[in-house]
């Protein structure tokens, strides 16, 4: 096993593309080193992506940009996301509960794996584009198309996660986020985000809700059913009990560490505790 | 095998290591620091935490061959000449410990927390060892001997 | 009787306290690498239960970097006496035949490697060929017992005879009864799980020599499991056991240290053996998981008449265990009582003892069938402990020390309780929970704030403090020329700060203070033997050899005082390092000089040995007394229970060190709570496989889940315990379950056998 540590992007992809599917993409290195013992037989090239300059947030062109390699300490101390409408970033960096992981985890790391960590459920909410980088150029691609299942995406053998985009919302938007877990520092059991642009008379305008960490699907999902019990309604607690519901039907994953009913149970309240968390940011906005 | 240096508590150390030797093993096995404990090699017992650059993370998680050209602070580092740190003296001194194996863990994220915010409420001290077991389940003390030390430090 | 005291009692630093917070302390991990020194690892049985059709090793012995391969062919592993037989010593801990070519349970050794480092004897391991032919195998006890049940392992039957107690007329107490209660509860698989993964080095140091270096709490056990196992004479194995990362019983003489000694032989270097996360989790051992059948007899004024218990422990695939060491039986004291314990064996990893062993288990089952009596007669369960709940002298029937005086000598003493503080243990915690508030009555939660339910629970128990079948107690105290002191013992540190207490007893009866005193522990050559350190005997029974050792020495100080001073040596006293004549204080000498005063006959200054050992009474049996109030909410809508509050009221006699015991109070709270939620070893229904063999899914209770335990000690002098101490480390945990599950009941209306999941919640209240 061999390490590199580029220090441009063109080098970065020249040893992916010699190495192909034998090597790793490594810049946190949480998950890297937390599963080495399995990874020790595939991996023969570690590929240190971290002084490839990917560590930002930025706006700009009405988008919030986020590279790769930023941690989700870096996200959560940004100024971009201590207040307004990308708050809900700082948020979800805190529901994790453990200091030393959100300094070395990075977003580019929880975009891949998808499955049992909090980011990928926002990005999904948010409508997040994932750009992809390889000698080739560049391509970006939806949150949506992205994920393809546990540990399966989009990502062609020789490419990399570089940026994430998030589009600005439109004003008056709030985030919120609910979470369930088994001690307070866990993997999510469930997790679950809303974004909501309020409007007049408290009419929900715009609604996504995502949905993560409990799906059969093994990535985040959005939860079109309680979007649309919800969107162009004037929001109250029945309304949101009502879109809570509709999202616990959604198919969840059955295993040791809960069953399947009882992550549709927390679907439902996690959606309904974003969903409150939600309205209350978007009336503040703050 | 690479030839790195790690900078430790200020001192320089040249070792050997591979890609998959963690920091916290090339510490222990390589440098001989054994002070760092690793009770799960996952990041979720929270025993080898170290800080870099005076940042607190696990290092059982991070490669040794990427720590090179970083400020690395394991327990070792701080008692400084014969003085023990504030927060050590007070982990002895409110019987912060049991068996004492996750206590270097404790004290380096209390550390780094101290360093950020010394006067922590308790639920921040809670905040910062969140990610730390004790088995001995000692936290009461370790949270009284972390705000203790915040104390001392100030009237100092 | 209460003397005053000027060290006992005192809240004073550990005294490797120092060495704890530097990182300087070295467990078994920490060691240094001896020259020519190898690593081991272990290759493990995917199968619960299945034979070696056909092993090759040939690969592995060829890589590079490799000394030994160990496997069940090698003339080395086990001998007579192990091999096909049971294995019966009393740690009920390890293997029988060291590696087998019939393995019992997933994790199983099927052969070991050492190699010049772990990464080749990893890939060692990647190089042996095995395939198995899978036999048939038995995950639950009752099918287990069943005749035709596959069978567990290749000796013995899957369940021993059983452990049976009986006094008075159980059926003649039924019929007293105006209502019978009857009751089954089980509980879930609670694995130690210490922070420390441990590691044993293993050396010859000439072809008859071996040293051993690993973390331990029983360095004598292992000393003499060595010397069995192997054939070897105690002058031929010397054991260095280091403190321990957390133990809780898990250390104590494992199947992976023989593997360490039977490498190192084959390889003819040191092999140190360290386990990695997983195996500590998955092929050590963990905790017995019980079915209790529970009947009582209850008249309508609420006095207990008759109690019959009848107890399966779960031994997993090498435990051997026939009796839990249980004091809870006798908790409360009827005219007719039956207890009855069957070890059973299950192709799942090996159970054994853990913190609080049978008395955490069976108080869970008693205690709920206590509240079941309590509700039928509709008295507060608080009322209804106090009425029948044992006191000082009553006779015990089911203590260890009756089935060890019946195996070893024939004979059944009358074995009688020497102190009990339980009732004022009752009153002041229902006092500090705030009960007479929070309890409004059978079926009446406490408190309802929409979907969240609070409710109150309480619950007692007991333990042992020692038990006197775990060996003679030796100590000596050796006394240095400046008056500072060296005191060696072997007892186990695993966090419970024994040294520093050991020595706290001594510096109190040596009139020094505790930094005057130097432990020296964990060698086998150099420490008198001291039984192993487990069953809460630290206080009340290695403690009581340390005062004798202490008093030996004083005695000397003492002779020699006299001839300085010119006095009687009955008329003198020490206290702050200094020797005087009682009422007269201005009249004596320091014991620095003293000690340094050269003696006019030998023109040397002398040197003062003090020494004890000693076996203890058996017939009367100090126990520490427990309990806990808990209060806790349950969210109807998230099926999530919190803990709001939580008393723990202890009788552990004196308390030689407050902070220390509250230490260990507080730790046990925090083990049992997690043992009632989260922590929970899931083997795979199919394979017999651990589902979550590791920190991510086998959950230990962090700094934010938990409150903070209010704690209290109710400190009633025993009069056999060292200036009236007893024990408390293993008690600490045994009360804490039942309370919680009856807070939960209370709050909710529904018992839940731990762990108690929001899936199991959901279940009992979301039917459909």
């Amino acid at each position: 096993m061999e390490y590199y540590s580029p220090t441009d992007l063109k080098e970065a992809y020249a040893l992916l593309g010699r190495y192909g599917a034998s090597a790793i993409p490594v810049a946190g290195s949480t998950f890297f080193m937390g599963h080495r013992e399995e990874l020790f037989d595939e991996v023969e090239a570690v590929v240190d992506i971290k002084r490839l300059g990917l560590s930002y947030l930025r706006l700009e062109g009405g988008r919030l940009k986020i590279g790769a390699t930023t941690t989700l300490a870096g996200i959560q101390k940004s100024e971009l996301t201590a207040r307004g409408v990308f708050r809900i970033f700082a948020d979800t960096v805190s529901e994790l509960n453990i200091k030393e992981v959100r300094n070395m985890a990075t977003i580019g790391g929880e975009v891949c794996i998808a499955g049992e960590v909090d980011m990928p459920t926002t990005l999904l909410a948010y409508d997040a584009d994932i750009v992809i980088g390889s000698s080739k150029g560049t391509r970006v691609l939806s949150m949506q198309k992205f994920h393809r299942g546990y540990l399966n995406n989009a990502l062609e053998t020789g490419e990399i996660v570089i940026e994430v985009q998030v589009p600005q919302p439109r004003n008056g938007t709030g985030g919120g986020f609910g979470k369930f877990e088994r001690t307070a520092a866990d993997l999510p059991i469930v997790n679950a985000c809303v974004r909501m642009a309020l409007g007049k008379n408290g009419v929900a305008d715009e609604v996504a809700i995502a949905v993560g960490a409990a799906t059969a699907a093994g990535v985040p999902v959005r939860v079109a059913a309680a979007e649309k019990a919800v969107t162009g309604k004037k929001v109250d607690d029945a309304l949101i009990a009502e879109a809570a519901e509709a999202a616990g039907a959604i198919d969840c994953v059955d295993d040791f560490r809960a069953s399947a009913r009882l992550r549709s149970r927390w679907v439902r309240c996690a959606v309904e505790d974003a969903m409150k968390k939600a309205v209350a940011h978007a009336r503040t906005g703050d | 095998m690479k030839a790195i240096t790690l900078n430790i508590n200020g001192e320089k150390c040249r070792v050997q290591a591979r890609p998959h030797w963690s920091l916290a093993y090339t510490i222990r096995e390589k440098v001989g620091l054994t002070g760092t404990k690793t009770g799960c090699e996952m990041g979720t017992c929270g025993s080898c935490t170290v800080l870099l650059d005076g940042q607190p993370i696990f290092s059982c998680l991070k490669m040794a061959v990427d720590a090179e050209g970083h400020e690395i602070t394991t327990i070792e580092g701080l008692e400084k000449d014969g003085k023990l740190h504030p927060l050590q003296q007070a982990f002895i001194e409110d019987h912060g410990m049991q068996c004492g194996f996750c206590t270097p863990g404790m004290i380096v994220a209390g550390r780094a927390l101290l360093d950020e915010n010394p006067r922590p409420s308790e639920q921040q001290v809670r905040e910062a060892i969140a990610g730390h077991l004790c088995r001995c389940g000692t936290y009461a003390r370790i949270v009284r001997s972390i705000l203790h030390a915040a104390e001392m430090s100030q009237n100092r | 009787m209460t003397t005053e005291t000027t060290v006992v009692g005192k809240s004073l630093p550990l005294i490797d306290g120092y060495e704890k917070v530097t990182g300087k302390l070295k467990y078994a991990g920490d060691l240094p690498a001896l020259q020519r020194m190898h690593h081991a690892k272990v290759l493990r049985s995917p199968y619960a239960h299945a034979r070696i059709k056909h092993l090759d090793t040939g690969r592995a012995e060829a890589l590079d970097g490799v000394s030994a391969v160990l496997t069940y062919r090698d003339p080395i592993i086990g001998t007579k006496r192990t091999c096909g037989q049971v294995w019966t010593d009393p740690s009920f801990n390890f293997r029988g035949p060291l590696i087998s070519d019939e393995v019992c349970f997933v994790g199983d050794e099927v052969a070991a490697v050492s190699a010049v480092d772990e990464d080749t004897a990893k890939e060692a391991l990647r190089l042996i060929d095995v395939d198995f032919e899978e036999l048939p195998a038995v995950f639950d006890m009752e099918e287990a017992m069943k005749p035709g049940a596959p069978r567990v392992r290749p000796w013995g039957k899957n369940y021993l005879d059983s452990s049976l107690f009986a006094w008075g007329d159980i059926e003649q107490g039924f019929k007293k009864a105006d209502y019978i209660i009857e009751n089954r509860t089980t509980m879930g698989n609670q694995q130690h799980a210490p922070l420390d993964r441990n590691a044993c080095i293993a050396h010859w140091d000439s072809e008859q020599h071996l040293t051993i270096w690993t973390s331990t709490q029983a360095l004598f056990w292992l000393r003499d499991a060595i010397c069995e196992f192997f054939e070897l004479s105690p002058r031929q194995v010397r054991v260095h056991s280091t403190p321990t990362g957390g133990s809780f019983g898990l250390w104590w003489a494992n199947n992976f240290m023989f593997i360490a000694r039977a490498l190192a032989r084959k390889a003819r270097r040191p092999v140190r053996f360290s386990l990695t996360r997983d195996e500590v989790q998955t092929t050590v051992k963990r905790r017995e998981r019980p079915i209790t059948d529970i009947r009582l007899g209850v008249k309508k004024d609420g006095t207990l008449v008759a109690q019959s218990h009848r107890h399966l422990l779960d031994n997993g695939a090498y435990g051997n265990k026939f009796d839990p060491y249980q004091s809870v039986a006798d908790l409360y004291t009827t005219e007719h009582g039956r207890t009855e314990f069957i070890g059973v064996s299950t192709n799942l990893l090996t159970a054994g003892c853990m913190r609080g062993v049978g008395d955490l288990t069976l108080a869970f089952a008693i205690e709920q069938a206590i509240d079941l009596a309590a509700e039928k007669v509709n008295m507060d369960p608080v009322e209804f402990r106090l009425k029948n709940v044992w006191k000082t002298g009553d006779i015990l029937h089911t203590s260890q020390e009756v089935v060890f005086a019946k195996l070893m000598f024939n004979k059944e003493p009358e074995i009688r309780l020497t102190s009990s503080g339980m009732h004022e243990c009752l009153r002041k915690g229902a006092e500090l929970i705030g009960w007479k508030d929070k309890w409004k009555g059978w079926n009446e939660p406490s408190a309802v704030d929409g979907s969240r339910r609070r409710g109150v629970g309480c619950a007692l128990s007991t333990h042992i403090s020692g038990l006197p079948f775990f060996g003679y107690n030796g100590i000596v105290i050796k006394v240095n020329s400046d008056g500072t002191m060296a005191l060696t013992t072997g007892i186990g540190r695993m966090g419970q700060g024994g040294d520093t207490t050991q020595a706290m007893v001594a510096a109190e009866v040596l009139g020094v203070k505790l930094e005057d005193i130097n432990v020296i522990d964990g060698d086998s050559e150099v420490c008198p033997h001291t039984m192993v350190t487990y069953g809460s005997n630290g206080m009340h029974m290695v403690a009581r050899a340390t005062r004798a050792a202490a008093e030996d020495a004083k005695r000397q100080i003492l002779d020699l005082a006299a001839d300085a001073l010119e006095a009687n040596a009955e008329d003198l006293e020490i206290r702050d390092r200094r020797i005087f004549v009682k009422g007269s204080p201005d009249t004596g000498i320091g014991l620095k000089e003293l000690m340094s005063k050269p003696i006019y006959e030998y023109l040397a200054s002398p040197e003062i040995i003090g020494r004890a050992s000693q076996g203890v009474d058996f017939t009367k049996s100090g126990k520490m007394m427990i309990a806990d109030f808990c209060e806790a909410e349950v969210d109807t809508r998230t099926c999530q229970v919190k803990i709001v509050k939580f008393v723990a009221v202890h009788d552990s006699g004196t308390i030689v060190n407050p902070a220390v015991c509250e230490n260990q109070v507080a730790g046990g709270m925090y083990q049992s709570l997690g043992f009632c939620f989260t922590e929970h070893l899931v083997f795979d229904d199919e394979t017999g496989a651990i589902l979550n063999p590791n920190f991510m899914d086998y959950k230990l209770v962090g700094p934010m889940d938990m409150p903070d335990p209010i704690i209290h000690f109710v400190q009633v002098y025993d009069q056999d315990g060292p200036f009236g101490a007893k024990g408390i480390g293993e008690g600490v945990t045994c009360a804490v379950p039942a309370a919680v599950a009856a807070a939960v009941r209370n709050a909710i209306g529904v018992w839940i056998n731990p762990p108690i999941t929001p899936d199991k919640v959901m279940a009992a209240l979301h039917r459909g």
